[in-house]
């Protein structure tokens, strides 16, 4: 056998093996093996020996595959990930760290979580928080919310409790197009919860009714079917931009005393429509208490018998700092630790709904008890509340509780007990207190409060109007929605990503 | 002989195509021998049901495209060889129509192996489909009889209609063309269904419109009218009509619509049209590779020189159908965006966005290698040596202009923590701008104007004006080619300042206008410059080098790839749907693969592919060569007949 045909051979059997181990999936570029060069490399030094010794039509076939093999590469060098859709059906508890790696899984390929959260604190600033920690850190986000609990809500209801500084974009991953099963969110608990924290695998209630998983953004489309020249105008003429700053749009009536309302300060919505969702965004309008964006609530809050009302600059594990403003208008900051709030009274209203009402600790006395229990609420729902007492977890039931009252006299003295009868219009009204029965004559009394429990409560609210829904005609409402989803920042950030009305014309097939 | 030839060939083929099916047959037998219950998905051995499907259906659309491609322009050729009585177009019509004979089986067969595979893996899909598309499967194989008998008739017939009934023959011709396009355009149907399974309300079928009843178009646009005055009743019922409907049930997926409703989806018609345009411009790169192939291993002069014409034509065909392909691409991905938001950001900055830089990669070397490629031919022409000085400007313009057009945007989604930190953040810090839209608007208008003069330069070599006025035309193209760039790239420049809506529906239609606009103005201004001109030189087909060729065979494999690659991508928008948001995929492939696996998946079906077409190429010039070596025989045995 000549030398030329076992080059031409060699030639052959390196092209053949190369194949293979592309179709095998080996590591293409860079090199990753030690011991075996990459197919990549096989392959090249096969389409050199093949263009050199073999004849046209081995040459033309080298050729060939050289270009496809170049397409491939380019490939493989670019950051891509498979994303997975398959469903999770059972997770096995005894295996804590298999239930992180499926949830990590999860995070990464169906969730779509990693495109917008990372998990290092030294990477530039996402779309959507850091999770670094976030297994610990996220018992800090809320008041009265234990990790897991506002791990759950957060990832049910995205736009609940939102981090400082990030819009409204998460999508209900428990919908369409993602469509996370409870056993799988359940796989991304465990997997955010072991960031720092510690995994729980106790079983949760979904805060959600899967019977609307059939809801698609489908419905988004009529919402930006209005004239954005019109929104424009509506935005000016409903008073909008006499709060809301939009870089390059000019109040024309800036400057005036406007008796309607009271002009406060309110986020920017320069780039509203590049870090939220439309939807997010009709909700606001129509219901501007459903998400208040941080620093630009109002609150009222109640510490050492001193009222304090006005915007909610922040808030923290520990404390509050609420702006005031005096009648001349000086601003004045005041920090409040939450251990100083006062407990206000709860009605069988309010308890029903304690989260939402901004409550997070709870006084309480069982039916069967003679002793109330205090503790921060960790997880409610609609019959019970989970509190936190000392280093215990107490569920107790909302509705079997016994009735107090807080009788208030004329000289400011208040008495607490367990109401057994009466009420400011009968001739008398009975308490226990400490075990015996005692009765007030109403006629000694200023202020008679009936409550089921007591707590401290921190509730915002915005200062927006919120008789959008009764003012503006839903034309004007679709015209408006059509402005604002052009407000996507300063128009040199526009990208092919963020725009709905920007196809690529390098769509080719 | 050559009617042995003929036979042998296809004797072969068909001995090829019953082995294939026979092995897919063979291979599926331990599936056929499950349990045959009322499964969901049954797996298809060795290789899974998904790639199995990937495969079937990448090969019937490669094939398929190119027998729909090629008999579009065959049929205009013919015709320009039947008016100017030039038999060298007629031939090479003919050529081009051998070449669609032997994919022709191949299509059918893959086709087959397709619904096979369908039927065998996903049944609950096909039921589902068949369920809405019933009808349209029946017209689809009458259809298919149609276009069997006409390819046929046409072909088998070529010779026997010269002359008087060559218009029946032409008739013929564009009757095929028609059953190929209405084929398309009904297998269109079920896959754009399952992509975007909505419409606007506008194009529903008034018995589906009666369906709705919590949607009355009368009360809407009342309603719209009463609230805004300023609002003409055409414009409120312009807004009702674009309303998106969904054809399911939003609970129970049960299909509300007709089959009209079904067929008129919202990117049936975008996908028909780039598909349409995509065929020609496909078919075209084929043929030239073939040619280039021909002319790599052709003996004579005479070959060469046939070869060497073919391929530029086949060249030109793939040019002229790569240009306006990016706009018909423009309009899919507007249809993608208004039916489903997220759908479209997905494609575009999400999932799909490095798809996208790869696609440019692509599109880059397509340019590249078509300017070369008309570089290369100038120096077959005598006299066109003088536009050799513009090469190394017009390579830079368009190396620069690629390069814009590759430059990544928001890498965020997709690139982790530890890359975006490397690379200094999710854009680059000096280079970011050339990743926006308008940017790499104004260098794809640039690139097509680029080629274009290596069009007119192409044109114009060997050729001497006699009008008088040819200073000043040269001066005034010159002109309208500088201000058009000049142009282009203000409103590009513009481009950065405006808000999105702008950009999109404003100015980026004008840069294409202007772009349009040039090249009409200029090849106005060329034409009748140069309509009385004085050769200076000749073509001399056949004088091209071997590099140019294989630069054909490049541009084939490089259209081949890019098709793979947004196949992908179209299908893979659906994420974990069989139908988007109506049917989910349950199986074990309900995963979208990465960039790099469905680019290496696409690589190996090319290596199918071409090795199918190269079969077919060689079987060709088997049945050539036998056809040759028998004339001399012939001719022999008839002189020794007449002595």
């Amino acid at each position: 056998m000549s030398k030329n045909t076992i080059i031409k051979i060699a030639g052959l059997i390196l092209m053949l093996v190369s194949f293979i181990a592309f179709v095998a999936k080996a590591p293409a570029f860079p090199i990753e093996s030690e011991k075996l060069l990459p197919w990549s490399v096989w392959f090249l030094i096969a389409v050199l020996i093949n263009m050199v010794v073999w004849g046209i039509v081995m040459k033309l076939m080298t050729f060939a595959l050289s270009i496809i093999w170049f397409f491939a590469l380019i490939a493989a060098w670019v950051p891509s990930t498979a994303i997975g859709t398959g469903t999770v059906t059972e997770l096995d508890w005894s295996d804590p760290d298999a239930v992180v790696e499926i949830g990590e899984s999860i995070f990464n390929t169906k969730g779509q979580c990693s495109a917008c959260h990372t998990l290092d604190t030294s990477a530039p600033k996402g779309r959507c928080p850091d999770l670094t920690d976030i297994g610990v850190l996220a018992a800090t986000r809320q008041p009265g919310l234990d990790a897991k609990q506002y791990l759950i809500e957060s990832l049910y209801e995205p736009s609940k409790y939102l981090v400082p500084g990030y819009g409204s974009i998460m999508p209900e991953i428990w919908k369409n197009p993602i469509a996370l099963t409870k056993v799988e969110i359940q796989a991304v608990i465990a997997f955010l919860q072991s960031q720092g924290g510690e995994i729980d695998s106790e079983p949760f209630d979904e805060p959600i009714d899967r019977a609307d998983v059939g809801t698609t953004a489908e419905e988004l489309a009529p919402l930006l079917s209005g004239d954005l020249e019109k929104g424009k105008q509506v935005f000016i003429d409903a008073a909008c931009i006499s709060c809301h700053v939009v870089q390059g749009l000019e109040n024309p009536k800036a400057g005036e005393v406007n008796e309607d309302f009271e002009v406060v300060t309110a986020p920017e919505l320069t780039d509203i429509a590049a870090l939220n969702s439309m939807r997010y965004i009709e909700e606001s309008i129509l219901l501007p208490n459903a998400l208040i964006v941080a620093g630009y609530g109002t609150v009222k809050v109640k510490a050492n018998g001193i009222t304090y009302e006005g915007t909610l600059v922040s808030e923290d594990t520990d404390k509050v700092i609420v702006r005031t403003k005096d009648a001349d208008g000086t601003e004045q900051e005041h920090t409040i630790l939450f251990s100083d709030f006062d407990e206000e009274p709860i009605d069988e209203e309010d308890i029903v709904n304690l989260i939402d009402n901004g409550y997070f600790t709870l006084t309480i006395t069982p039916m069967e008890s003679d002793t109330s229990i205090s503790g921060d609420i960790v997880k409610e729902t609609t019959d019970t509340v989970t509190l936190k007492v000392g280093e215990e977890t107490v569920t107790v039931s909302k509705t079997e509780v016994k009735k107090m009252m807080t009788l208030t006299d004329f000289d400011g003295v208040r008495t607490v007990g367990e109401h057994i009868s009466g009420t400011m219009d009968d001739d008398e009204i009975v308490l226990m207190i400490d075990g015996s029965e005692e009765s007030f004559d109403p006629f000694d009394i200023e202020e008679a409060i009936i409550m089921v429990a007591s707590g401290k409560k921190l509730h915002d609210t915005s200062p927006m109007p919120v008789n959008f829904p009764d003012t503006l005609t839903v034309v004007e409402m679709a015209n408006l929605l059509a402005y604002l989803s052009t407000l996507t920042g300063v128009t040199t950030e526009e990208t092919s990503d963020t725009t709905s009305e920007n196809p690529s014309e390098e769509t080719a097939e | 002989m050559s009617c042995c030839a003929s036979h042998t060939f296809k004797r072969i083929y068909l001995i090829l195509a019953l082995v294939l099916l026979g092995f897919v047959l063979f291979s599926v037998l331990p599936a056929f021998a499950q349990d045959m219950t009322d499964e969901e998905y049954r797996p298809f051995p060795l290789i899974g049901s998904r790639n199995a499907a990937w495969i079937a259906a990448q090969l019937h659309l490669l094939f398929g495209s190119f027998i729909l491609g090629v008999p579009m322009f065959a049929v205009i050729i013919e015709f320009i060889g039947w008016k100017t009585k030039e038999e060298r177009y007629d031939r090479m019509a003919y050529e081009f129509i051998k070449l669609c004979m032997g994919a022709f089986s191949t299509t059918a067969l893959l086709g087959g192996v397709l619904v096979f595979v369908l039927v065998w893996c996903y049944p609950k899909v096909l039921s589902k489909l068949s369920g809405i598309f019933g009808p349209t499967m029946i017209f689809y194989v009458i259809l298919f009889f149609g276009e069997t008998f006409t390819l046929y008739i046409y072909y088998y017939g070529w010779d026997k209609m010269k002359g008087r009934f060559k218009w029946v023959h032409l008739f013929l011709g564009v009757l095929l063309n028609i059953w190929g396009t209405a084929i398309m355009f009904v297998s269109n149907t079920w896959l754009t269904y399952q992509t975007s399974p909505a419409t606007q309300f506008r194009k529903l079928s008034d018995s589906t419109k009666e369906k709705l009843t919590d949607f009355n178009k009368e009360e809407m646009v009342a309603e719209m009218l009463a609230h805004d005055p300023e609002l003409t009743s055409a414009e409120a019922a312009a807004k009702v009509d674009a309303t998106v409907i969904s054809l399911h049930d939003e609970t129970t997926g049960e299909f509300l619509g007709t089959v009209w409703d079904a067929i008129n989806n919202f990117t049936w018609m975008p996908v028909n049209i780039h598909r349409l345009i995509g065929n020609i411009a496909f078919g075209g790169s084929i043929v030239a590779a073939y040619a280039a192939f021909r002319f790599l291993v052709a003996k004579s002069k005479e070959d060469k020189a046939h070869y060497d014409w073919m391929g530029y034509n086949g060249n030109f065909i793939a040019l002229i159908g790569l240009i306006p392909l990016p706009f018909a691409g423009y309009w899919l991905g507007k249809e993608i965006y208004d039916f489903n938001n997220t759908m479209g950001i997905n494609m575009m900055g999400s999932l799909f966005s490095w798809l996208f830089i790869l696609q440019a990669v692509m599109i880059g070397v397509l340019f590249i290698g078509a300017n070369y490629y008309l570089w290369s031919g100038m120096g077959r022409i005598k006299g066109a040596e003088i536009y050799a000085r513009y090469r190394p400007y017009m390579i830079t313009v368009i190396v620069i202009c690629v390069a814009i057009w590759m430059t990544p945007r928001t890498l965020s989604k997709i690139s982790s923590a530890s890359e975006l930190s490397a690379m200094g953040g999710s854009n680059h810090p000096h280079l970011g701008f050339f990743g926006l839209m308008t940017a790499k608007n104004t260098v794809v208008n640039i690139v097509i104007l680029t080629t274009f003069l290596s069009f007119l330069f192409y044109r114009r070599s060997g050729k001497t004006p006699i009008v008088g006025w040819k200073g000043v035309g040269n001066i005034l193209i010159s002109a309208i080619f500088f201000l058009g760039v000049v142009v282009i790239v203000v409103i590009g420049i513009v481009g950065f300042t405006v808000e999105t809506n702008v950009r999109v529906n404003v100015l980026t239609p004008w840069q294409v206008l202007v772009a349009l606009g040039v090249m009409v103005v200029v090849t106005i201004l060329d034409i009748i410059m140069y309509r009385k001109a004085t050769m200076s030189g000749t073509i001399n087909w056949g004088q091209m080098t071997d590099r140019s060729q294989y630069v054909l065979i490049l541009l084939a494999i490089t259209f081949t790839s890019l098709m793979g690659l947004m196949g992908y991508a179209r299908s893979g928008l659906r994420e974990g749907w069989h139908i988007f948001g109506v049917m989910k995929d349950t199986s074990v492939d309900a995963f979208t693969p990465s960039l790099s696996s469905a680019v290496n998946m696409v690589s190996i079906i090319m290596v199918i592919f071409f090795a199918l077409v190269g079969f077919i190429f060689w079987l060709g010039l088997w049945g050539d060569k036998k056809k040759q070596a028998a004339v001399p025989v012939e001719a022999e045995a008839t002189a020794e007949s007449d002595a």
